[in-house]
């Protein structure tokens, strides 16, 4: 016995020689990562953890088309294109389960955790102060602008701010809808205070949220809730400085050259082989074209404009018009098999040799916008905007307008936005407001791809909640009223 | 020997397989001397010689002679002749061959002594391959399955994995489709968990995974451990089973043996899904406007599209072929053995450009280098590449396409171009299926050396110090090209190559001690070790886009012009540490207990979470050896129960999950200046450890008619704890992936039985055999009581599977049905969307299907969904006949599946009109008037009443029973051959898929995981299984 436990007591020996010491044999390294704790070293880190705040715009499932697919309930268009779900949105008839709220849903709070991430973190870290105080401020907007989006299409979220995240609070009852408004407008004038005024000066960082940014949107919140003469202050800081000056022409705001012309106060900044898919451009262009043919402009839009406008030629595609699609292909016509309404969008596409051009920005807010909200809110408050108004007709050739109404206005918005999926959040804004009927609107066919619909008002205000979060949260997230 | 020398070198040389050759005869020089010193040292006294037959009197080659209580000995001719000199008259020759019974025989004086073996039908007294060791399989008290490599030898698939299916009760192989190479998932006992359920894999005691790199003709037997018991010695892998593979070695005194295995034949596309023709698809798509007020798109009108062009499923899916050519060498001495194979297996798949190639290399020895020392090697070489089109896309799949592609365009125009549907986007958004087989440049290759060491000392009688050290690398590369398309409906602007290579290093080391006594009636057997195991990993990869040329040969990044637009390289470690024994104890041969334990630590977790300890038991008592049950031997010549419960581990799960990890890749650009993000790409779960499942197995043995029938049968319940899993996150955290975590429970209860019987009645013998499986998998608990989903299907992004507590994993999920509208009578009597917007606009009509209203609330929505169907069988079973008569052998295998469902996703979207695509032919009795259907709903181009969404209309019974294999073959006598020193020469034909008896509707009953666990038996048109017939032969020298 003794000689067994002898060798066995040096075969044991041997053994642990020839293995490895147990501490060294587990350790595990992240290799080529870094752990969150290990972020934040310097002003770089920040930079790079606020460039990526931005990245989600990009996101096919997010603002390079799903969040444009709530447009397609407009009068402008139809939903063409070949997703199942998206008739639903187009009729009225959705429900909480609709893959394109999830999508939208998950990617707005993405922008939120990375925006908090951010504003939990930077104010630590030791760095050039105003590079700080832009990012600080970017991460504001951009938080702002999430909630902006989650207000215009919920009403009602949850909140995630950085006490939440610092104490795990990461299930909560949707707020208010006037704690959703106060912290939206919270974080737009937080950003004011600690962004820059334009990168017109500064290229390399052009496309970056400015002053002008927050202030184009703190027009577009302050109107949309009703607060009618802080929409007009807000935007006086756009209509009167020339930083944010109108484009000599409506066109220069979708060229490849001109895209981050003073009058982009915020888009999305695509760059052909480093960027993503650009979803805006595939989108809405011709298959084959290299698109894959949704969000077809309609007979009804063509009609709004005046004739000789020369918006409607930068707008939409037509039967007879001659594109350069580049390459071997060359000066196109475009003929009527392309399209089944007769028309494209045409504001999202350009062609380089073989293909689309997918350098090609997509504009999420521009000055034009901005001028005819000031001059909306004037209007709705008594005033006079015709300076506004008439400054955005001039810059396309067109006769000025005295003693505008709502009418010219709802005209002069339908056709300079055409497509830049604002329509159906005017029409919202003004049945809400009570200057249109949205139910009777809705409810007048335009032709077989858009026959007559039924709104709901109040119901189709809003979305629900996607059915998976209120299925997740154990009962602490609540439906929207009207799709309990 | 020379003669061995000379046929070699004729065939091998001929094959240009030199450094293989000159191996080889190194290592049969050196087996051949050690056996011709041996034979000099003995003492020559008497001569015996004789020969050993069979039962029926067939001579047979190879069989050992062994003077016993020595290890002198010689082995039979190919004619089953022996010579072997005895030191004196009382020695006692030893007759024994695999597969018959052992015969001593003493000399007293015979010199001549002729032996019949008879066939072994007492499997009982087999040795079973156990964790660290063997037992004789009547001291077993786990649940082990074996599966000799003789049952599937020379069948034609690519990797053993495939040829397990139905082979052993409780066993499930799940195929991931047809596709060249594709191995399927092992599923032991149940889906074991909603993660990784893939059992551990030990290749000649390496656990290594990666069956496809062993080629089946090299296996002697695969060994499943199905309960706690059996695994437990490999802990915290072991949760879902572990497969033993053992490969064929030299055995002492075997003498030099060559086999040369080589068939080859086609395979056809079993099944095609019958599609609408040219005219048929124009006259429905015009209905759908007449239906909708619609004006009919003219192109629906235009004659030269209503001419029937092409078959398209015939185009994509032609013929394929399958080759295998392996050739091994075993021999063993005196006290060194050795087996070297070399094999090429190539198979070329239905769709053209879609194949999978295997070279193999084995060489395995075992020395006994002093009186107590033997050292033994291991060493597999494979090299493998493929490659396979893209099958598994809902949006633009090969077969996906081919089934949905305008039938009345050619495959190539008039000037030689594709067609295309850049005719009309009426046509959709498919790609010319021909143009993107013939232009796809895509494979991926891999090579992989396991190689082993292990030794044994036996320190005293009975004692033995063991080590295995072993090296597996891995190395693997891929590379794309994307020509720009411009003429196709989907365009790529830019061409594109990507390239990826990666390494993988494992090293595992084992030290362990085993102890083999009987005290009496106490028979104790002790095994206690340690080992360790680490993987290195790392990989690296390119793409650049918009190359100046597509020339094949300047499909590479260093060519002009492009961008790179990504570079990667990542590496990762990781690490098993452990410490095991294990202790058996049998009384009197009646009663025995088996006791395990494991320790485990893994990388994977927490510093505090790594080490986990997986205790088991079990007890076996056989009846049969008790005196009271003597006088019942004559019918039930054995009985054993077992019972047994333990507790395994799995860690299964990516790495680092316990870390908050930051990721770059979040991409943009302001003014045109590229920029990179950085965020949050994984939550860390701190606390992340192992999961746990619990199992409980009782068992029962029974040989009857002198075991000549078999019978085993057990009772498992296995309760997954713990259960890894990365649960679905509440949006509002955002998109960083959610780590795993150990929050659910799943169960699987189910009953096992395997039969044999097998009969010889003078040159006619036959073998019946059959096993099945009844498994009822439930989760049992979920994070929060929610459910998982799952990836959704197609344009509509349908969502087909859940996985509910109380539910069998990855449950379809959807409306029920009840036939379709006839009637606007029908519409507005009907409760279910009495208050249902839909129906209030007037958007419902006659030919719409009528989705039932669940929750009363009269409106149809998704809160109306519940569970729709089962997609795991309930029931498998697998059944084997095998004949031989005279020189014919004739063998089936069937295997089966039964109360399974499958959700046809590919007839849903085959029979909605909404899509601009060709359609089942099945539409043609489509609703189109009061009375005319009641299951195809109407033509329209509206999707108001989502009349294809996830239904009970498109759950089909997934039952099949299967022809698998049919092997005929005929070998040639033995006097014929003997003139051509062959000990054997056997011819066949095998035809594989021969039919299939099934309700479902699709191609192919048999369908795969489609993401991960989460979704199975999805139709989503994969590449489906062919049938195969080829004709090989078989020889032996």
């Amino acid at each position: 016995m003794k000689r067994i436990i002898k060798i066995t007591g040096s075969f044991l020996a041997i053994m642990m020689i020839f293995s490895q010491c147990s501490d060294d044999l587990l350790e595990t390294t992240s290799y080529a990562q870094v752990t969150s704790q290990g972020f934040w070293r310097n002003g770089d880190d920040v930079v790079s953890a606020v460039n990526a705040i931005y990245e989600p715009l990009l996101q096919e499932n997010y603002f390079g088309h799903y969040e444009r697919t709530w447009d397609i309930q407009s009068d402008d268009m139809w939903r063409a294109g070949d997703h199942g779900e998206d008739q639903s949105i187009e009729f009225f008839t959705y429900d909480a389960s609709n893959p394109k709220l999830i999508d939208t849903w998950k990617w707005r709070y993405e922008m939120i955790s990375r925006a908090n991430a951010v504003l939990i973190n930077a104010p630590n870290v030791n760095m050039d102060a105003a590079t700080k105080d832009r990012s600080l401020g970017e991460a504001y907007f951009l938080r702002g602008f999430s909630y902006w989006r989650h207000y215009l299409i919920h009403g009602e979220v949850p909140i995630f701010v950085e006490a939440d995240i610092l104490g795990g609070k990461l299930n909560k009852p949707k707020a208010t809808k006037a704690e959703v408004e106060a912290q939206i407008e919270s974080d737009f004038l937080k950003a004011l205070d600690l962004l820059p005024a334009s990168y017109q000066s500064d290229p390399d960082n052009l496309g970056r949220a400015s002053k002008g940014t927050v202030y184009g949107f703190l027009t577009k919140f302050y109107v949309t809730t009703g607060q009618l003469q802080k929409g007009i202050d807000a935007g006086k800081h756009i209509t009167e400085n020339a930083l944010y000056a109108l484009a000599p022409n409506f066109n220069d705001n979708f060229l490849i050259a001109t895209e981050n012309n003073p009058e982009i106060l915020f888009s999305m900044q695509y760059l052909r082989n480093w960027t993503m898919d650009n979803t805006p451009e595939i989108y809405t262009t011709p298959r084959p074209w290299g698109g894959w043919d949704f969000r077809e402009p309609i007979q009804d839009l063509v009609d709004e404009f005046e004739t000789g406008d020369p918006r409607l030629g930068y707008t939409v595609f037509k039967v007879g018009d001659m594109v350069d699609l580049g390459g071997d292909a060359g000066l196109t016509e475009y003929t009527a098999d392309l399209s089944t309404s007769g028309y494209h969008f045409r504001k999202f596409s350009s062609w380089t040799d073989g293909g689309l051009n997918s350098d090609q920005n997509a504009p999420i807010l521009r000055s034009s916008d901005v001028y005819l909200l000031v001059a909306e809110a004037k209007v709705r408050l008594s005033q006079n905007g015709d300076a506004e108004l008439n400054a955005v007709r001039k810059r396309n050739g067109l006769a000025d307008i005295s003693g505008a109404t709502m009418k010219e206005i709802i005209h002069e918005r339908r056709v300079e936005l055409a497509g830049e999926n604002e329509r159906q959040q005017d029409l919202l804004r003004w049945d809400k407001a009570g200057i249109i009927d949205i139910v009777s609107l809705y409810n007048k066919s335009r032709g077989p791809l858009k026959p007559a619909r039924t709104f709901n008002r109040p119901k189709h205000y809003y979305f629900p909640i996607p059915q998976r979060e209120i299925d997740l949260s154990n009962g602490v997230l609540e439906q929207n009223t009207f799709y309990k | 020997m020379n003669f061995i020398y000379s046929i070699l070198t004729e065939r091998m040389l001929s094959k240009r397989v030199v450094p293989l050759y000159v191996v080889l005869s190194m290592l049969m020089s050196f087996a051949g001397e050690t056996s011709h010193a041996a034979s000099i040292a003995d003492v020559v006294e008497i001569t015996v010689k004789g020969n050993v037959k069979d039962e029926t009197g067939a001579a047979i080659p190879g069989a050992n002679v062994l003077i016993k209580g020595t290890t002198n000995g010689t082995v039979t001719d190919s004619n089953g002749n022996y010579v072997i000199e005895v030191p004196s008259n009382e020695s006692i020759l030893v007759f024994s061959f695999i597969g018959y019974v052992t015969q001593e025989i003493p000399v007293n004086g015979s010199t001549v002594i002729n032996v019949n073996l008879l066939q072994d039908a007492k499997l009982l007294e087999d040795v079973v391959i156990v964790g660290y060791g063997t037992q004789e399989k009547k001291d077993v008290t786990g649940a082990i399955s074996t599966v000799k490599g003789s049952a599937i030898e020379n069948l034609p698939v690519s990797s053993a994995q495939l040829s397990l299916q139905g082979r052993a009760a409780g066993v499930n192989i799940i195929r991931n489709g047809g596709a060249p190479g594709s191995g399927g998932e092992i599923r032991i006992r149940g889906i074991g968990t909603v993660n990784n359920a893939s059992p551990l894999i030990i290749i000649d005691g390496v656990p290594a995974g990666g069956l496809s790199d062993v080629n089946p003709n090299d296996i002697e037997s695969m060994e499943i451990l199905k309960d706690a018991s059996a695994s437990a010695i490999y802990g915290t892998r072991a949760a879902n089973g572990v497969v033993i593979v053992t490969t064929k070695r030299g055995k002492l005194g075997q003498g030099v043996r060559v086999n040369v295995n080589a068939y080859g034949g086609v395979s056809n596309r079993i099944k095609s899904i019958d599609v609408l023709d040219a005219k048929n698809l124009a006259m429905l798509k015009a209905e759908r406007y007449t239906n909708d007020g619609l004006a009919v798109d003219p192109i629906w009108l235009d004659p030269q599209y209503q001419t029937q062009k092409t078959d398209w499923q015939k185009e994509v899916l032609g013929q394929g072929s399958t080759k295998n050519l392996d050739l091994s060498i075993s021999g063993g001495g005196e006290k060194s053995t050795f087996s070297i194979s070399g094999g090429k297996y190539d198979e070329q798949g239905l769709i053209r450009n879609s194949f999978f190639k295997r070279y193999s290399m084995r060489i395995n020895s075992d020395h006994q280098i002093s009186k107590k020392i033997k050292i033994g090697q291991s060493l597999q070489i494979t090299s493998q590449s493929g490659t396979t089109p893209n099958t598994s896309s809902s949006q633009d799949g090969l077969i996906w396409s081919a089934i949905r592609f305008h039938p009345g365009l050619p495959v190539k125009n008039s000037d030689g171009t594709y067609s295309t549907n850049q005719i009309s986007s009426q046509f959709g958004d498919i790609n010319n299926p021909i143009f993107t087989i013939d232009t796809q440049d895509r494979q991926s290759t891999r090579t992989r050396i396991l190689g082993s060491v292990n030794g044994d000392w036996e320190i005293l009688p009975g004692l033995h110090a063991k080590a295995n050290v072993a090296v597996d690398a891995n190395f693997a590369d891929s590379h794309e090209f994307n020509i720009q398309v411009l003429d196709q409906i989907r365009t790529s602007t830019q061409n594109s190559r990507s390239v990826s290579s990666s390494k993988a290093h494992s090293l595992l080391q084992e030290y362990f001690l085993s102890y083999n006594k009987k005290f009496g009636n106490h028979d104790v057997g002790i095994v206690a070790g340690y080992s360790q195991q680490t993987f290195d990993y790392a990989d690296m990869g390119a793409t650049k886009r918009n190359l100046d040329s597509e020339d094949p040969a300047q499909r590479y990044l260093n060519a002009n012009g492009g961008t790179i637009t990504n570079a990667f390289e990542g590496r990762s470690y990781d690490a098993f540490q452990s410490y095991f024994g294990r202790g058996t104890y049998s009384l009197s041969n009646k009663y025995m207990a088996t006791v395990t334990f494991r320790a485990d630590a893994s990388s994977r977790f927490g510093p505090n979470n790594r080490w986990g300890y997986f205790p088991a038991f079990s007890l076996g008592w056989r009846v049969s050896e008790e005196p009271f049950f003597q006088p019942l031997t004559k019918a039930i010549s054995n009985l054993k129960i077992t019972g047994g419960y333990g507790e395994l581990g799995n860690s299964n799960i990516p790495s680092l999950q316990y870390l908050s990890l930051m990721g770059g890749g979040a991409r943009y650009s302001f003014g045109g200046n590229p920029v990179n993000g950085v965020s949050q790409t994984l939550i860390g779960n701190p606390n992340i450890a192992w999961e746990r499942a619990v199992m409980t197995n009782i068992g029962l043995e029974a040989g009857l008619l002198q075991n000549q029938i078999l019978i085993t049968m057990a009772y498992f319940n296995k309760q997954t704890r713990d259960m890894l899993l990365s649960p679905p996150s509440l949006g509002s955290l955002g998109n960083a992936a959610v780590p795993f975590q150990n929050v659910g429970q799943m169960e699987n209860k189910g009953f096992e039985l395997e039969v044999s019987y097998r009969k010889t009645m003078g040159d006619f013998s036959y073998s019946l055999g059959g096993n099945a499986t009844y498994i009822v998998n439930k989760v049992t608990e979920l994070y929060n009581g929610a459910f998982l989903g799952s990836q959704l299907y197609g344009r509509s992004s349908s969502e087909i599977s859940r996985t509910y507590v109380g539910q069998s994993v990855a449950s379809f999920y959807g409306w029920k049905t009840n036939g379709l509208y006839q009637t606007q009578a029908d519409i507005d009597g009907d409760t279910n969307i009495a208050d249902d917007p839909r129906n209030l606009n007037g958007q419902i009509k006659p030919g719409d299907v009528k989705f039932l209203d669940l929750n009363g609330d009269h409106i149809i929505d998704d809160k109306d969904r519940t569970i729709i169907g089962n997609p795991t069988p309930k029931i498998t079973y697998g059944f084997n006949a095998a004949a031989a008569y005279k020189n014919f052998d004739l063998g089936m295998f069937f295997l089966g599946a039964a109360k399974v469902d499958i959700y046809n996703a590919d007839r849903m979207q085959g029979l909605d009109p909404t899509y601009p695509f060709n359609m089942y032919a099945e539409t043609l009795n489509r609703w189109h008037g009061a009375g005319t259907s009641n299951s195809i709903p109407r033509m329209t181009t509206a999707r108001d009443n989502l009349n294809h969404r996830t239904s009970d209309m498109f759950v089909e019974s997934g039952a099949f029973f299967r022809l698998k294999n049919l092997t005929l073959g005929y070998s040639l006598s033995q006097n014929v051959i003997k003139s051509l020193h062959i000990s054997r020469a056997r011819f066949y034909v095998t035809g594989q898929n021969i039919f299939v008896i099934t309700k479902y509707k699709g191609m192919d009953p048999e369908l795969g995981i489609v993401d991960g666990n989460r979704q199975i038996n999805v139709d989503y048109a994969q590449y489906p299984q062919s049938r195969t017939w080829t004709v090989g032969a078989q020889l032996s020298f």
